[in-house]
């Protein structure tokens, strides 16, 4: 249904470009929930912006495609976008106070979205909007409400309903429960997973927060620097984290339960991106790289079912399981 | 356990509304608790828990509207003149959240230590600060060599540890650390994790981490406090709260933190999350609405802090009256 | 990069630019915008036309030495005017004066909004009602009926006493630019970490919050100077001012006096309408230049050509 091939994204700045990403690749299915996992400065969220087209200048798509339905996304008009846009493939920002109109009730705004994408009538803007805000388990009476009267957990449902005004094939998310509390989080990611299995769309959520995606994705993919380090079945990439980054991650994360043991965290920052190390991007932060890894910057290489960025994995130098692994 | 610091009854209202309003915000309310010498306590809670107004009245930006606040046996409302306000916070300086923001980005990062220095040990030489600063630098993690950059030169995981610098150098009994990690990368947390408990096991300090990932509060914290809604529901040495929570609350939580080794839970998932804005409360529990083990009393009588286990404390009248507390009571499994 | 993420450094706040860097990247800065280039350029010879007006212009300019209405020619740039004073000589030693008063009233309007406005920020409280109501009370004196009370008491407003009252009366518009600006300040976390730390108000006030408002000042400089070479070049226009000290203004005003234009001798008022109007520029291009400097977000966008239908 969705189709990226070597998509690169550039910010044009005075002295010169940076590649914020890099040759990204991967297809989505049908009702496939995909997710995108990095930390600050992969590049996700301009990947996001990239697919969904709502890149700003001074980032340009560089090179590559995103293939919605068969057609080419990149290089079409705003006229031609806006066909698509609310009715096939939906938006959901990090944060509703940026992305609601202040000034303006909820029901309002759901008037303004299904008349840019239609001409319904009265009485199917009321209808459709009572019924997406029981969608997400918001009584139909906040309609009138403003966005400053909602809770935090509320406001974020009510992006999710006017996501869904349209019943889109696929709605981008781009760190929607981030400024959650945990409960509020786990609830929302609930009613998520809840409306695309009865609704059937398919979803690209990015995150920085693995743990809270691991539950409810279908697939994942690990960013870092632009690149794709990492992408595979979402139990796979835990049980079995391929990339060394993926596992620095992995272990980033302290555990509840079980015993209490010290941790590392992955040493040194992510990289600037308009100086990047040679080779492997990965390599200067990296506890298995060798000489090689400083020379050579890897391909993404298929294992089994997954696809990795590492040349030791293509190799066969490291094999799995690693140890210090999580499922251990 | 010495005691460095006590709070009784601490209070901290806030007046909202209009001008003529009295409607009264109830941030924190009769809060109790203690931290020692050499100990990491965390105070975990959701946001409207009142956990960073309880920082903000320990550190003296706000006056506490009830209560007292015992700082080595001496009560913190008594200080009155400028060298003993001076002297309480160089003993309890604060570590703020938001790298970003908390340092002036116009002024070089030894701005802050050194102005420290100055202001709480003004026996030292200006050479004799230099070295100090580049000393509780490298103590931080950081080279002294980066005395001189400035803020936007540093990533945030280095800013916030400039931060834990600057408190540093006025040799503090506790430091307050409000949310140190939550805008920081995954990866750079456990750095500044880690040194937190190094800072306590090589200088003695004591860090009262506050903080909403009760993940990170296992990490590295001796003892918890989890606060709902301005009061504290339980509190214990963490392993033991995180293995048995006996406050529904603390359950719920625990549900609700996904870990990506286990299912997620489904306990309690039909829980929005919302804590309330205690406006003019009335007594009684206040978790009541989202319990599912509410009883008659819950609307009526506050619960108030009970032993349950040795050093365990929980507020809950349901979990108390379970055969003196000992059987665990279960609202969200 | 895109929004905002937790965690994502996000640029350098607009305008807080660290002082041991600045020169350097101001230098970068107005190399690399048009307005800037133009803008310090016009300045510069502005500047230095006022220095050194000796070296420019070789007549003096109130002695009446020449043939009056002489028209342009190389003997004289501009030609004479109906007392047969050279007026290229009357522009050039103009100037002075002129910058004289823009600069003074700027560095005084500045120091007093500055002083005023952060302080009526960052004290708050009954402070702050007080200042607001001092800053409101001046915002709507008229300035034109208190410079003629002015000027008939004085018998002419000479140039200090057209410098003070332009201050007094011009400060107050900055001074709320800059309690607004410092409003959004007094929550930070770095001002609260100074007060945590024990530093004093004053101390906070002027070593840590105003050291982060440079854009703004010398943008509140830029403006009050502009403002003060217009106020006073009109206010001279109108008589207001010393008749007999050489400036544009007065220039206008004895060009009025003779119906310069419509006895043929145009130059007389263009001159220094002219000049008025291209160090208005040069202050205005400036202000522009330094909000682009201080605020990335706007600069003029590059058109970036997209690959259509790359594949």
């Amino acid at each position: 249904m969705l189709e990226v091939s070597g998509l690169s994204v550039d910010y044009v700045l005075d002295h010169g470009s940076v590649r914020a990403v890099d040759d990204v690749s991967f297809t989505l299915e049908r009702g496939e929930f995909l997710g995108i996992v990095g930390e600050s400065g992969c590049g996700k969220s301009t990947l996001l912006f990239a697919v969904a087209q709502l890149l700003a200048p001074p980032a340009v798509v560089a090179d590559g495609s995103v293939k919605f339905e068969g057609t080419n996304l990149v290089g079409l008009t705003d006229g031609q976008l806006s066909a698509i846009r609310w009715r096939d493939m939906s938006v959901v920002m990090q944060s509703a106070m940026n992305a609601l109109n202040p000034v303006k009730s909820i029901g309002a705004q759901f008037k303004d979205a299904m008349r840019a994408h239609g001409k319904p009538s009265k009485q199917e803007i009321a209808a459709r909007s009572a019924e997406v805000l029981r969608m997400v388990g918001i009584d139909p009476v906040h309609l009138k409400s403003y966005p400053h009267q909602l809770s935090g957990g509320m406001r974020q449902r009510s992006m999710i309903a006017m996501a869904m005004l349209f019943t889109p094939d696929l709605v981008i998310m781009d760190e929607p429960t981030s400024a959650l509390d945990v409960v509020a989080q786990r609830s929302l990611m609930v009613q998520i997973k809840e409306l695309q299995l009865s609704y059937g769309f398919a979803v690209i959520f990015v995150t920085h927060d693995m743990s809270l995606i691991s539950h409810f994705s279908d697939r994942l993919m690990v960013m870092y620097a632009g690149q794709v380090d990492e992408l595979g079945a979402t139990r796979a990439v835990f049980d079995n984290p391929l990339h060394p980054y993926t596992q620095g991650l992995l272990e980033a994360f302290p555990s509840i339960h079980g015993p209490r043991v010290p941790l590392k965290g992955i040493p040194g920052n992510p990289p600037d991106m308009a100086r990047l190390p040679t080779g492997c991007r990965f390599h200067t932060r990296c506890p298995l790289a060798v000489e090689r890894c400083s020379q050579v910057a890897p391909d993404l290489y298929q294992i089994d079912d997954a696809l990795v960025r590492c040349l030791r994995r293509q190799d066969g130098s490291l094999s799995s399981p690693q140890q210090g692994s999580l499922s251990r | 356990m010495t005691e460095l610091l006590r709070t009784e009854h601490l209070t901290r209202h806030f007046k909202i509304g209009g001008m003529l309003s009295r409607r009264m915000l109830h941030a924190v309310d009769d809060v109790n608790f203690t931290i020692g010498e050499r100990e990491i306590v965390a105070l975990a809670g959701e946001s409207g828990s009142g956990k960073s107004t309880i920082a903000r009245v320990l550190a003296r930006i706000y006056k506490p509207t009830a209560g007292e606040i015992y700082f080595q046996g001496k009560p913190v409302s008594r200080i009155r003149s400028r060298p003993e306000a001076l002297r309480y916070s160089s003993l309890v300086p604060m570590v703020f959240q938001d790298p970003f923001a908390s340092m002036n980005p116009v002024l070089r990062v030894q701005h802050g230590v050194l102005r420290s220095l100055k202001l709480h040990r003004p026996e030292l030489s200006g050479q004799q600060r230099t070295e100090e600063a580049a000393r509780v630098f490298e103590a931080v993690g950081l080279g002294a060599d980066m005395l001189e950059r400035f803020p936007y030169e540093l990533s945030g995981g280095q800013r916030q540890r400039v931060g834990f610098a600057q408190a540093l150098a006025m040799r503090p009994k506790l430091i307050l650390a409000d949310e140190p990690v939550s805008m920081l990368d995954v990866s750079i947390r456990i750095g500044l994790l880690n040194l937190m408990a190094e800072l306590r096991d090589k200088t003695g300090v004591s860090v009262l981490y506050i903080t909403h990932d009760i993940a990170s509060a296992r990490y590295v914290a001796d003892r918890l406090i989890v606060m709902y809604a301005g009061q504290i529901a339980e509190t214990g040495p963490v392993d033991d709260v995180l293995a048995n929570p006996r406050h529904p609350y603390t359950q719920l939580l625990l549900s609700a933190v996904p870990d990506p080794r286990a299912p997620m839970s489904t306990a309690g998932e039909a829980d929005r999350g919302e804590p309330p804005k205690v406006i003019d409360p009335t007594p009684g529990c206040r978790f009541r609405y989202r319990c599912p083990l509410a009883i008659d009393t819950c609307a009526q009588v506050t619960p108030v802090l009970a032993e349950l286990l040795p050093g365990h404390d929980a507020a809950c009248h349901v979990a108390q009256s379970a055969r003196g507390g000992a059987e665990q009571v279960k609202a969200f499994t | 990069m895109a929004m905002p993420v937790a965690g994502v450094p996000t640029e350098t706040p607009a305008g807080q630019l660290p002082a041991g860097r600045t020169l350097a990247r101001v230098g970068r800065a107005v190399r690399s915008s048009r307005k800037a280039t133009v803008g310090t350029v016009l300045m510069v010879i502005f500047i230095l036309i006022a220095l050194f007006p000796g070296v420019i212009a070789h007549d003096s300019p109130t002695v009446d030495a020449y043939a009056p209405r002489l028209p342009v020619s190389t003997a004289h740039l501009l030609g004479t005017n109906a007392y047969g004073q050279d007026l290229f000589s009357q522009v050039v030693w103009g100037t002075r004066n002129v910058l004289i008063i823009a600069f003074a009233v700027g560095i005084a309007a500045t120091g007093i909004a500055v002083l005023i406005g952060v302080a009526a920020a960052y004290l708050g409280g009954w402070w702050d009602n007080v200042l607001n109501v001092l800053t409101d009370v001046l915002l709507v004196i008229p300035l034109l009926p208190l410079l003629i009370i002015i000027a008939a008491y004085a018998h002419g407003a000479s140039t200090g006493v057209m410098i003070t009252a332009i201050t007094v009366t011009s400060w107050s518009y900055t001074a709320r630019q800059l309690r607004s600006q410092a409003l959004t300040l007094r929550s930070r976390d770095f001002l609260e970490a100074a007060r945590v730390r024990g530093e004093r108000r004053l101390y906070v006030i002027v070593m840590e919050v105003i050291p982060t408002m440079t854009s703004l000042i010398v943008a509140a400089f830029l403006t009050n100077a502009l403002y003060a070479v217009l106020l006073s070049s009109s206010l001279q226009f109108i008589g207001l001012g010393d008749p007999n000290t050489v400036s544009w203004g007065t220039t206008l005003y004895w060009a009025q006096n003779n119906a310069a234009l419509q006895t043929g001798e145009p130059l007389w008022a263009i001159a220094p309408g002219a000049c008025i109007a291209v160090l208005g520029a040069a202050f205005a291009l400036l202000n522009y230049a330094f909000d682009e400097i201080g605020n990335p977000a706007l600069r003029p966008v590059r058109k970036v050509r997209q690959k259509k239908g790359a594949q």
